[in-house]
């Protein structure tokens, strides 16, 4: 849509002045809280209850750091031996998961001075940090490899192709998902590394992917926090704390066909390549109308606060949008998607630089949690890919769908015991 | 032009100091003494005038040596020598103001305490007594006796097989002859690969016979297999070549006098066998080892074989320990060789290592660990 887009930014220059007035009032605000922020020290015993009803790491207010990695099983038995292999995997998982959350190590010898260490030790002694650490299964565990695929939920859906997306097989998919979440990277890492190493022989890590600065806020008391394109992301999103919206758009309820997934939720992964050295050269007042929000205040176009409800009908004195109509923000409302809603737990990455360019690699990882993605993240997605003006920026590259059973209830249980069992 | 230099020096000392605090502090936590439970610590103090043991004798048994250097620039590490020469521990890059550890358990001996470019480099240890006998029941004990017999033959027996195939290679190097010697490399790097973690158990002799461009500081000093490849696949020519050929034999010819006195302890075929396998993962899967030649394969055939007749020798015992460990890594063991498979010609040759892809590769290193994984828990359970 070349036409479309050079008229949005011949009218946009016009208004430039004013707009750029607006923002930078704004700036001075936001340095003050990014501050404050980041300095926070975290306490020793900052804990995420691990057994419970639903998984942590989806309510969890999103800490600074994501470490997330798929696995592919290996197994080559029959579908009840490679049942066996893995419930047996995600038995120790289960329990390593556990103690990881506790602050403590991974269990078994760690100590015996001819053996290899059970714990590869660079999280000893740390805080957990907020650690969370989410399961998730993907489709391509319902193949013929462990006979179970009538239990499949109907939600767990290949997602369909989603233009303009240019998916990397060797980012994408997995028949496993950890998600681990902390404020510390390195407890974040150890976690995916140490399941890894558990797992060797059963499991080989597909892909992985670190994450930082948790892009996307979804707890009323964080600050939004900002993507890697310097806007305020989250702002609309659903707060973990807010019980009935969890209930009505995130948790698997009796509506599922599938009981083992009751209190749980699906997981829609993508990495967003951002093309970074170009946004950049964009000016001001044309970023802000690709996302529909002033950059500094993150106030919608139409409003002058941050939580001001953009008013998507307004119009400019030439009796244009004010919010344009490509804006990411319009695309991606609630009101104008038939009142959907997902849970986003996005971070940014940076994985150096694309050597065949030698610009920075470097984007969001996009996470969202919903109860079916079928009616949430696909329809979402179709209408952001057909006409989001942010398209122009970035390239959905890597891709990942898994179903994240509810929590374990307690030591005695493991991971998709339901589907498994 | 002069002035930022002592700065920067004084900058990263400075630092360095920061770092042996750290790790100081670390060593001192509850756990790691918890960890030395049982142990005879013993400090070495790196100075330039030579190391200073306390104590310098222990009885037999597990002991942990703590190395410090406080101020030493021309020391960085201090080895532990049995009277063979072999290195047993060491701890190396200890810069002023760092420390380090290692852990081993010690027979009755005279051991030598060597700290390379020290006034005095030499210090005597002395092991007395010996270990408290370990609660191992009698059969396993036999069964662990003949595992360490039966690898000493393994070794020497192997090494006697290596001798007149490097010679064979090296009589081609010495004609000039480039299409033999190419033809004769990988089947004479076999034997060594196979008892690679004894060769390197002597000191030099394993960088003089089988360093890579990249481990040697003055190229001009490089010897051994890899320096007669570059000369056979990149170079083209064997143009002075003669000399690296017969110091190759001389090399060879000192690893099997070597290897005829030296014995092993279970431990250490269980490990060498761990290290076979990261030999594979780390210079064989990778291509860096026979860069010129592409004849990795044939290496990590080697490799894997050596690390299984280890293994092989230790299984009586270990299905009396443990069973399930036992059959488990037998079975990781097979599948590693059957991975190989698909690669070779026929007995020994294999595939161009160039024409294997990424991902290929990539299946071949996972096998690898998934078989290195629990073969790594084997030295813990024949450790008396």
């Amino acid at each position: 849509m070349p036409e479309l887009r050079a008229s949005r930014r011949g009218l946009l220059a016009l208004g430039g002045a004013a707009v750029a007035g607006a923002a930078a009032s704004g700036a001075l605000a936001g340095c003050d809280g990014d501050g404050n922020g980041s300095k926070a020290a975290t306490p020793v015993d900052a804990k995420v209850p691990f057994y419970g009803a639903h998984q942590a790491g989806i309510a969890t207010a999103a800490p600074a750091r994501l470490a997330f990695a798929t696995y592919d099983l290996t197994v080559s038995g029959s579908p009840e031996e490679n049942r066996a292999a893995l419930r047996e995997l995600l038995q120790t998982w289960t329990a390593a998961a556990a103690a990881m959350t506790e602050g403590k190590q991974v269990p078994g010898d760690s100590t015996t001075l001819v053996a290899p260490p059970a714990d590869t030790g660079e999280a000893y002694g740390a805080s957990p940090a907020n650690l969370t650490i989410t399961f998730g299964v993907g489709p391509s565990l319902f193949d013929d490899r462990f006979g179970l695929a009538a239990k499949r939920p109907a939600a767990l859906a290949d997602l369909p192709k989603l233009p303009p997306e240019n998916l990397d097989p060797s980012r994408s998919g997995g028949d496993l998902a950890i998600q681990a979440c902390s404020d510390d990277p390195v407890v974040a890492f150890h976690a995916i590394r140490n399941l890894a190493r558990l797992g060797r022989g059963t499991v080989v890590m597909r892909w992985s992917q670190l994450g930082f600065g948790k892009a996307t806020s979804n707890g009323s008391a964080q600050e939004t926090p900002r993507n890697l394109m310097g806007f305020k992301d989250g702002t609309r999103n659903i707060d973990g704390t807010d019980a009935q919206r969890m209930d009505q758009y995130v948790w698997v309820g009796n509506e599922t066909d599938q009981a083992w997934m009751r209190g749980g939720s699906y997981l829609v992964a993508r990495r967003i390549a951002m093309r970074i050295e170009a946004w950049d050269r964009d000016f001001l007042a044309d970023q802000q109308h690709v996302f529909g929000r002033y950059k500094y205040s993150g106030a919608p176009l139409t409003g002058s606060k941050e939580f001001d409800t953009p008013d998507f009908g307004a119009k400019d004195s030439s009796g244009q949008p004010v919010i344009p109509v490509g804006a990411h923000i319009r695309l991606a409302a609630h009101e104008n998607n038939g009142g959907i809603r997902i849970l986003r737990r996005g971070y940014s990455y940076t994985d150096g630089i694309v050597s065949a360019s030698g610009e920075l690699d470097a984007g969001l990882f996009f996470i969202a949690f919903q109860k079916d993605p079928r009616k949430q993240f696909v329809p979402l997605q179709r209408s952001l890919g057909a006409h989001d003006a942010l398209n122009e920026y970035i390239q959905h590259v890597g891709s990942g769908l898994f179903a994240c059973p509810p929590a374990v209830s307690g030591p005695d249980r493991y991971w998709a015991q339901e589907l498994l069992g | 032009m002069s002035r930022p230099v002592p700065t920067r020096a004084l900058r990263a000392a400075a630092l360095l100091a920061v770092a042996g605090l750290v790790i100081t502090g670390c060593s001192k936590s509850k756990d790691d003494a918890a960890s030395a439970k049982g142990a005879t610590k013993v400090k070495i103090e790196i100075t330039d005038d030579g190391c200073k043991t306390t104590p310098s004798s222990i009885s037999a048994g597990a002991a942990t040596f703590e190395v410090t250097n406080t101020s030493a620039s021309k020391v960085t590490e201090a080895e532990l020598l049995q009277k063979s020469g072999e290195i047993v521990g060491e701890k190396e890059n200890l810069t002023p103001g760092l420390s380090g550890t290692f852990s081993l358990r010690l027979e009755a001996g005279s051991y030598t305490v060597y700290c390379p470019n020290a006034k005095t480099e030499k210090a005597t240890f002395t092991v007395t007594g010996s270990a408290a006998a370990p609660s191992q029941d009698p059969a396993v004990k036999t069964a662990l006796d003949q595992a360490v017999s039966g690898y000493k033959q393994y070794v020497i027996a192997e090494v006697d097989k290596l001798v007149p195939a490097t010679k064979q290679f090296t009589d081609a190097v010495r004609a000039g002859d480039i299409p033999g010697a190419q033809a004769a490399y990988a089947p004479a790097r076999y034997y060594y690969e196979e008892v690679e973690p004894v060769a390197e158990s002597f000191g030099d002799l394993d960088p003089d016979i089988d360093a890579r461009l990249d481990d040697v500081e003055d190229p001009s000093q490089w010897t051994g297999f890899h320096r007669l490849e570059k000369a056979l696949w990149a170079d083209k020519s064997l143009a002075g070549m003669s000399p690296i050929a017969d110091k190759l034999d001389t090399d060879v010819a000192k690893l099997k006098s070597l290897v005829a006195t030296t014995d092993y302890q279970p431990a250490q075929l269980a490990n060498g066998a761990t290290e076979l396998l990261n030999e594979v993962a780390s210079s064989k899967i990778t291509g860096e080892e026979d860069r010129y030649s592409h004849t990795d394969l044939s290496d990590f055939q080697a490799n894997v074989a050596g690390g299984q007749k280890a293994f092989q020798l230790l299984v009586p015992a270990l299905q009396k320990i443990d069973p399930q460990l036992a059959s488990q890594v037998t079975q990781e063991f097979t599948d590693v060789l059957d991975a190989l498979k698909p690669y070779q010609h026929s007995a020994g040759v294999f595939v161009d290592y160039s024409t294997v892809s990424d991902d290929q590769r990539r299946v071949l290193t996972q096998k690898v660990d998934a078989l290195a994984e629990p073969l790594s828990q084997v030295a813990a359970k024949v450790t008396g």
